[in-house]
């Protein structure tokens, strides 16, 4: 109950961001013992955490969890809470691979573009699918988010299944990484940022633009009036229900890039066994912009934060010499989401959000 | 008329109004599903390769013809089963049944209570290895006509794993706000890694390939009466599945707790007012739901496999499904698990004999999900056939659905049925 006694002492703003000076001082002292006794364990993370490859793997890993969460964003700050982004993610994975390996090149674009493009489609159209079911059936947004992601959790592997005969596609090989010529030169940021996977460009380009659409445009202020006070939008002669269509969409277009981006941006084939290879990213990305208090930028932070635990512990059971048990190294990062939203539960949620909105004139 | 009376007399006013629709809307879903599912088979079966087409219509040509795949689905479940009732395939219908009744249970209980808990998959894992764990290390304790404890033990063990990974959830959606959803998924991973690493560091059975415990006591294992051993399916289990369901009902209605379990799931404000220690309910809620998941864990390793094994089937997710067909209900689990474990053991004819995969379950898990997720699709459908001169009906989703708001959003539930 001390957690309560705390929340109780700071507003949500404040808790928020002493978290985020916590982690930062935490990390700040560990590399710090890193630095002076680089013999220790401490020291070896902090080579770890440091490294180019750690460091490019986390960017690689944050794509999925990144862009789902600024579509997301998009979805909630318009009043419908998607949280079906997993399903989105998984649809999209599979679906890239699938049409790269089926239809191939049209009209000389290579097939690996081909299927990032299909990829994104199924996702968009499974997103519309549920735009339709909560907005004009009127679903519960939960429930509804839920079987976008078990329809998808199902399909997926079940058309692999049909069509490759296993859980598992086959290897259509990944989009390769594009390196920007004099930056990547750079030392040390050059191979990371500037010789990297095109999904990762991309990346910062949906982090990026999906910030200045939120606060910079017209459709933004409309997405935020929808989420936040309906009925004032629909008085000004907005439709409401457009709105929330066209969000809803949007996180599916933006998801779809996460999911492609996994599959083919970095793996090459879907994995369909278990909760598939995408494996609760669609989760976590909706605690990254919880945490990233609906903030595209302070989404992007939390799901490098998020993915750099994963590149963190992918890289820690390559070291024998720990003998650390993956599979306990492996919930790390979950165990992390659980933490980080215990203590930024109460984030402030737009206020119509999960409410189903009536124009007053059908 | 206390303020409890008269929540008391509404809730039994919107629960009787409502009962007949959840039954009609279960029941229209399931068609829909099966439908849209027939048609999904049909497509997928024109990627598929095979050597002569089964189904062909306007020009275009499957190698899976759904009628069949329905009609295979539905012998196979059953076998023979007027001549032989107890034979394998059913069997296997009422051990998947059996298995389901728990986890239906365990989602049903805390949807009563306004909790969406998608981590019965991760309480039945940690249930079923504290079953395992525990019967194994009693085993040799308990020998002789001491035995016989072995089983309830077993159980009882379930019961505590999951009602602890119950709990944590529970206790972070209560005093720290955590959204339940998320983290009960993400304790889905977790309990997943930590049983691997369990069996794995401690309880690995010495000459085997795979991650899994030795083989349990033979006194603790639910032998397979009536059905021909080796079915895996013990009458015993279905038996006291049964009773927990009846359990579980009298619970809900009858009993203080009830009470404040379901006015928390219908009216968090009411039932703040009328004095229900919510956070205790969200606890305990969740504890009991998790208890109900661990004893299904438990059954699947005392009658199913006897002995744990990693890689446990998605019967928490299933049990999703059950619970919503179910309307929520204790009493419809059981009809809506029958139906389950009816798809689920006749998929297996299905992959045998038609050669469409078993992972169909999984598309129609999640169908049904979606078309009881929207009975208003059914209404304007129905509309569209029927002019009726009659008020429309009351909430579809009053009383027996889930709230339509995430509690965390601290809205009122169960505000956005159709009500005039």
């Amino acid at each position: 109950m001390s957690v309560g006694r705390l929340r109780s002492a700071l507003d949500g703003g404040d808790l928020r961001r002493g978290l985020a000076y916590g982690l930062a001082a935490l990390v700040v002292l560990a590399a710090l013992y890193g630095l002076v006794f680089p013999e220790t364990m401490a020291g070896d993370l902090l080579r770890l955490a440091t490294s180019e490859s750690t460091l490019g793997a986390a960017l690689r890993l944050a794509v999925p969890i990144a862009c789902a969460a600024v579509g997301g964003i998009f979805a909630e700050k318009a009043g419908v809470i998607n949280i079906g982004l997993e399903g989105l993610l998984i649809i999209s994975a599979f679906t890239g691979v699938f049409v790269t390996d089926a239809v191939g090149s049209v009209f000389s674009i290579p097939g690996i573009w081909v299927g990032f493009v299909a990829g994104v489609l199924a996702s968009t159209l499974l997103s519309l699918l549920f735009a339709v079911v909560c907005i004009k059936f009127r679903a519960d947004q939960i429930i509804a988010g839920l079987a976008v992601w078990l329809i998808a959790l199902g399909l997926a592997p079940f058309a692999a299944t049909v069509v490759y005969g296993s859980v598992n596609t086959s290897s259509v090989g990944t989009l390769g990484t594009w390196t920007i010529p004099v930056l990547s030169e750079l030392p040390f940021v050059g191979p990371v940022l500037f010789d990297a996977s095109p999904t990762v460009y991309l990346m910062f380009l949906v982090v990026g633009g999906g910030w200045y659409v939120l606060n910079r445009t017209s459709f933004g202020r409309h997405v935020r009036a929808s989420g936040e006070n309906p009925k004032a939008l629909d008085t000004a002669g907005v439709d409401v229900t457009r709105v929330r269509y066209l969000a809803i969409t949007l996180s599916g277009v933006l998801s779809g890039i996460g999911g492609v981006g996994l599959s083919l941006g970095q793996v090459g084939q879907f994995i369909g066994n278990g909760q598939t290879m995408v494996n609760g990213k669609g989760f976590i990305a909706i605690v990254a912009y919880l945490f990233g208090n609906y903030n595209p930028l302070g989404a992007f932070g939390a799901s490098v934060l998020f993915a750099g635990l994963d590149a963190l512990q992918l890289r820690l059971q390559q070291i024998p010499a720990y003998a650390v048990p993956s599979s306990l190294v492996q919930t790390i990062p979950y165990v992390t989401v659980i933490v980080v939203l215990a203590l930024v539960g109460h984030t402030r949620v737009p206020s119509a959000a999960g409410d189903h909105y009536e124009s007053g004139e059908d | 008329m206390s303020a409890r009376d008269r929540i008391e007399s509404g809730l039994r006013r919107l629960v009787a109004a409502s009962w007949a629709e959840r039954l009609g809307l279960s029941f229209a879903a399931l068609v829909a599903s099966v439908l849209v599912g027939g048609l999904i088979v049909f497509f997928s079966g024109t990627a598929a390769t095979c050597q002569e087409p089964a189904y062909g219509v306007f020009g275009l040509t499957s190698c899976y013809n759904p009628i069949s795949v329905y009609s295979v689905l539905v012998t196979g479940a059953f076998g023979s089963i007027l001549s032989d009732p107890f034979n394998f395939n059913v069997a296997l219908t009422l051990k998947e049944t059996t298995l389901l009744i728990f986890t239906g249970l365990s989602v049903a209980v805390a949807f009563r209570a306004g909790l969406f808990n998608i981590g019965s998959q991760g309480q039945l894992i940690f249930g079923g290895l504290a079953s395992a764990i525990t019967v194994l290390t009693a085993g040799p304790l308990l020998t002789g006509v001491g035995g016989f404890l072995l089983v309830p033990l077993g159980i009882l063990a379930g019961a505590l794993g999951g009602a602890f990974y119950g709990a944590v959830p529970g206790a972070l959606k209560a005093y720290a706000g955590a959204n339940e959803v998320i983290t009960t998924i993400m304790l889905n991973f977790v309990a997943e890694q930590v049983a691997f690493f369990v069996v794995s560091a401690y309880f690995a059975a010495p000459d085997s390939q795979s991650v899994e415990t030795s083989q349990i006591p033979p006194a603790a294992v639910l032998e397979s009466a009536l059905f021909g051993s080796g079915s895996d399916f013990s009458i015993v289990a279905f038996v006291g599945g049964l009773v927990l369901v009846a359990g579980l009902y009298y619970l809900i209605k009858y009993t203080a707790f009830g009470f404040d379990l379901r006015t928390s799931g219908l009216q968090p404000e009411a039932a703040r007012f009328g004095g229900v220690d919510a956070k205790r309910t969200i606890v305990s809620s969740m504890a009991l739901s998790g208890a109900f998941a661990g004893i299904g864990g438990a059954v699947w390793v005392l009658m199913v496999l006897g002995r744990f094994q990693t890689g446990v089937p998605a019967l928490g997710f299933d049990g999703i499904t059950v619970s919503i067909l179910a309307g929520n209900n204790p009493l419809g689990v059981v009809p809506a698990a029958l139906l389950f474990g009816v798809l689920k053991s006749g998929s297996l004819a299905v992959q045998l004999s038609t050669g469409v995969p078993i992972q169909l379950v999984g598309v129609l898990r999640g169908l049904i999900i979606l078309f009881v997720a929207m009975p208003e699709f059914f209404r304007l459908l129905g509309k569209r056939f029927v002019t009726t001169d009659r008020e429309p009906a009351v909430a579809t989703d009053g009383g027996e659905q889930t709230p339509t708001e995430p509690p965390s959003t601290g809205g009122d539930a169960g505000d956005s049925g159709g009500e005039r």
